[in-house]
């Protein structure tokens, strides 16, 4: 039974990364809008480095992630709703804690990905450095998109399913994210201001604590959500 | 008595304060067919989503293999095909990559191979590696009843199946559904008109308002060889 559960978890990934890899919406969709986050805010904070500088990059870097979470988790849930293929997903065999799992596993890719080059385009516009502060930014950031793709994901479930979804997902979303995201942007701060590890450490275990509510949340809520007509 | 493998009791469904289906009844046991035909809106569609466990009946039971249809264990859902007036298809994939991932949802043994069959059996071998995206409504629908039978099912619901079909493609979808109901399944179809589903040797039952009228004794053709034993009980 788990060999079958894994089997569909599998197929279920590796489709709509096919289908990213065909269409790539999702990817093309997050990468620019995390640029356009990143060049509104870079203007309006006018960064001139030091802690304020890493300060207002690690915000404009967290705001990216949110929006693009946000997309991507739309794009992975709601891309089964052409031509009705979720009610064939729910009609099959197929775990829905598995299919749950695989969105998710999908969604996090995809943030992954724009997240990856969000923070390429942070260095550069707000005038930081390619060095180990940088890649101490890593755990922070996919915990990050982890716990905001395992929340997005389930309430993406409720919101294809309504009319204006669109505007709903953005409403319960964030507002359920923003102790995780003070989290993140503190502990990406830190990470940027090269403060002591310990410091650093302490906001990524809140990180973690988050997304194990998170996904823990969707993983069993997921079925309810998903199967109601 | 053989067990009703699609039961329908006392079936209804309201959208608001708006009645779709009131009291229906209806059993369908394996190796027979049955029918439901009515004009549009008369809820046929309705009906099909509510046995196939896809919407929640507003009174009554809807039954597959005697369990509600809500509530089916992943080895029961396993034995239900279901072919809908949306394809269940995915666009940007090629019809051998769909049918590939829906047998591999279904875990379908020598998957490759059957996928290669049913793609040759509904006359899409040529098309099989291109996208469904560039598909006619007909090819997508020969492959929608492709993806329905995969699993060879011993139930299957299929909302009006000749939809979109040409002659050919008709007849196609009517060998299949004779030898799926020779090797047991239990089929209960939606169509607007009887003709095609009498030539099948299904019981015809009409939804006139919500209700499920007896067939009368002319519009059932118990055609040989196997008649269909598919009871209204109301």
């Amino acid at each position: 039974m788990a060999s079958f559960a894994a089997r569909s978890f599998v197929a279920v990934l590796r489709k709509d990364l096919l289908l990213e890899v065909r269409g790539g919406q999702s990817t093309v969709a997050l990468g620019a809008l995390s640029l356009l986050v990143l060049v509104v805010l870079v203007f309006a904070f006018n960064p001139a480095g030091g802690e304020r500088g890493a300060a207002a990059a690690a915000g404009a870097l967290w705001v990216a992630l949110v929006f693009s979470g946000m997309l991507g988790a739309t794009r992975a849930v709601s891309g089964e709703s052409e031509n009705g293929c979720i009610r064939a997903l729910l009609m099959s065999p197929l775990d829905r804690a598995a299919l749950y799992a695989a969105k998710l596993a999908a969604a996090f890719i995809f943030m992954a990905v724009a997240e990856a080059a969000s923070i390429i385009l942070m260095v550069l516009f707000f005038n930081l450095e390619f060095d180990l502060r940088v890649m101490r930014l890593a755990p922070a950031v996919m915990l990050g998109a982890l716990g905001f793709a395992a929340l997005a994901t389930l309430l993406a479930g409720i919101s294809s399913r309504l009319r204006g979804g669109d505007l709903v997902l953005p409403l319960l979303a964030v507002p359920m994210f923003v102790p995780a995201l003070i989290a993140g942007v503190k502990a990406s701060a830190a990470a940027l201001a090269g403060a002591p590890l310990g410091e650093f450490a302490v906001w990524l275990k809140v990180l973690v604590a988050f997304d194990v509510l998170f996904v823990a949340a969707g993983y069993l809520l997921f079925e309810y959500v998903a199967g109601e007509e | 008595m053989t067990a009703a493998l699609i039961e329908a009791r006392a079936l209804g469904k309201s959208f608001g304060p708006t009645p779709v289906l009131r009291e229906v009844n209806l059993s369908v046991e394996a190796g027979r067919g049955a029918a439901v035909i009515g004009a549009n809106g008369a809820g046929k569609s309705t009906l099909i989503r509510l046995l196939a466990g896809l919407s929640a009946p507003s009174a009554g039971g809807a039954l597959l293999f005697g369990e509600p249809a809500r509530a089916l264990a992943p080895p029961l859902r396993r034995r239900v095909g279901l072919l809908s007036h949306q394809s269940f298809l995915y666009p940007n994939l090629t019809a051998r990559e769909n049918l590939e991932f829906y047998a591999a949802l279904y875990g379908v043994d020598g998957a490759r191979a059957a996928v290669a069959q049913w793609l040759e059996r509904v006359a899409l071998g040529g098309a099989a590696d291109a996208r469904v995206r560039g598909f006619s409504r007909g090819m997508e629908q020969r492959l929608a009843l492709a993806r329905a039978l995969l699993a060879r099912p011993d139930v299957l619901m299929l909302d009006e199946p000749f939809a979109a079909l040409d002659a050919d493609g008709a007849a196609l979808a009517a060998a299949l559904l004779r030898e799926a109901i020779g090797r047991g399944c239990a089929v209960l179809a939606s169509a607007h008109s009887a003709g095609a589903m009498e030539e099948l040797g299904f019981a015809v039952f009409t939804l006139n308002r919500g209700k499920l009228v007896r067939p009368q004794a002319s519009a059932v053709r118990q055609s040989p060889p196997r008649p269909s034993l598919a009871r209204q009980f109301s």
